[in-house]
């Protein structure tokens, strides 16, 4: 038998997820709601945003208080914000690299994408796993609409519950539909924003579960 | 569950070992879709029920037989999901071009093989249909029968 011993590598580091979804549907708020249950789970975060040419969201992120300013980079997409979470995500990773560097203990980092269309997907090389965040508000035929954002993220969250019925939407049947239309593949209702929030711990499970190998049920 | 945060080598490295494991009934496949290949973390059963959580750097990449563990008594080796292929001819050059042009412009996984152009079908087949359904019915583009083909 030939076994040659393994090469020593720095080892796997933190896990990487994305979070893509159209312009507004609260890719920013649902950051915004997570950080306090992995804070509370002892799970280390950092953030990278991506915005088309500011630093919008990572500001907001840097002033909310919810985490140390320096675990937060923006990435400007001076483009189609898929761009540089698909074809061509060196930004993404340089920044991802960057906080890891300069967080050793990290378990996680999320990118999130600028408000993308719903043809937008993030490259395997950047993320581990990523979810779509799509809105009740953006109208109940959306999963219907499929696109691979819809199809081909590991979780599809469909916020802003709390808006069904202010848009005549059946927030029950838009996501009875999405869970058809992606088979086995997770979808999970969410309101990320409000007095009381839903969904977030639901989400925060996947992704420990998922990605950090906690003894989760599914 | 059984974590792994290595690629140890492919299985050619490993042939005899693996061979007379393999005696025993001994050898364990994580079977994946092709498209898992490009992920560095993952959760899975493997064939013989055996949780395994991957978590591998970010500069380590799978491949079909890719070993993950392997001892005395057992192993774990990757395997890869057989594909499926749409196996599609253009009527002209013109149409080739347009045809190679809306693939790339939709991202599908291609082949070339010699005249035909092979499409991987890694979502539900109605969706690459109704997107050729136009040049199918202008009679622009043929849809061939799978010769059963597995391009390497
Ligand atoms: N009612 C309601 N409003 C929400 C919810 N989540 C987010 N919002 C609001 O939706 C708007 C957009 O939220 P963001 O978090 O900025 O959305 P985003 O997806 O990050 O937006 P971009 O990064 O610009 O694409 C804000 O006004 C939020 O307050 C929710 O669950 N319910
Ligand atoms: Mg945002």
């Amino acid at each position: 038998m030939n076994v040659s011993p393994p090469i020593t590598r720095k080892g796997p580091g933190a896990a990487r997820i994305g979070i893509g979804g159209p312009v507004g549907s609260g890719k920013t708020a649902l950051i915004e709601a997570l950080i306090p249950v992995f804070k509370a789970r002892g799970i280390e975060i950092a953030v990278v945003t991506n915005d088309l040419v500011t630093k919008e969201d990572a500001r907001r992120l840097q002033a909310g208080g919810l985490i140390d300013p320096d675990r937060v980079l923006a990435v400007e997409a001076g483009a189609c914000p898929h761009t540089v979470i698909r074809e061509d995500p060196t930004l993404n990773i340089a920044a991802a690299d960057d906080l890891e560097a300069a967080f050793p203990g990290l378990d996680l980092i999320i990118i999130e994408s600028g408000g993308d269309n719903l043809a937008s997907t993030f490259s395997l090389d950047l993320v581990d796993w990523w979810m779509f965040v799509i809105d009740v508000a953006q109208g109940d035929d959306i999963p219907r609409k499929r696109g691979p954002g819809i199809v081909q993220s590991d979780l599809l969250v469909i916020n802003k519950l709390d808006l069904a019925p202010h848009v005549f939407v059946d927030a029950a049947a838009i996501l009875a539909e999405a869970r058809q239309i992606r088979g086995d593949a997770p979808v999970i209702g969410c309101r990320a924003r409000g007095a009381t929030v839903e969904g977030i711990d639901q989400i925060a499970d996947t992704i420990a579960r998922e990605l950090l190998f906690q003894d989760i049920p599914a | 569950m059984q974590m792994i945060t290595d690629i140890l080598g492919p299985a050619a490295d490993y042939h005899d070992a693996l061979h007379r494991l393999d005696h025993r009934h001994a050898v364990d496949v994580l079977r994946l879709p092709r498209a898992d290949l490009a992920r560095r973390r993952l959760r899975a059963i493997s064939e013989g029920g055996r949780e395994i959580a991957l978590a591998l750097p970010r500069e380590v990449q799978l491949y079909d037989g890719a070993v993950l563990a392997i001892d005395e008594d057992s192993a774990l080796v990757v395997r890869v999901e057989t594909e499926r292929w749409l196996r599609l001819a253009a009527r002209n050059g013109a149409v080739a071009l347009k045809l190679g042009y809306f693939c790339g412009n939709l991202h599908w996984r291609v082949r070339f093989e010699g005249e035909e152009l092979l499409v991987a079908l890694e979502q539900e087949d109605r969706l690459y249909h109704d997107r050729l359904a136009p040049m199918i019915a202008a009679g622009e583009v043929m849809v061939l029968p799978d010769r059963e083909s597995q391009p390497a």
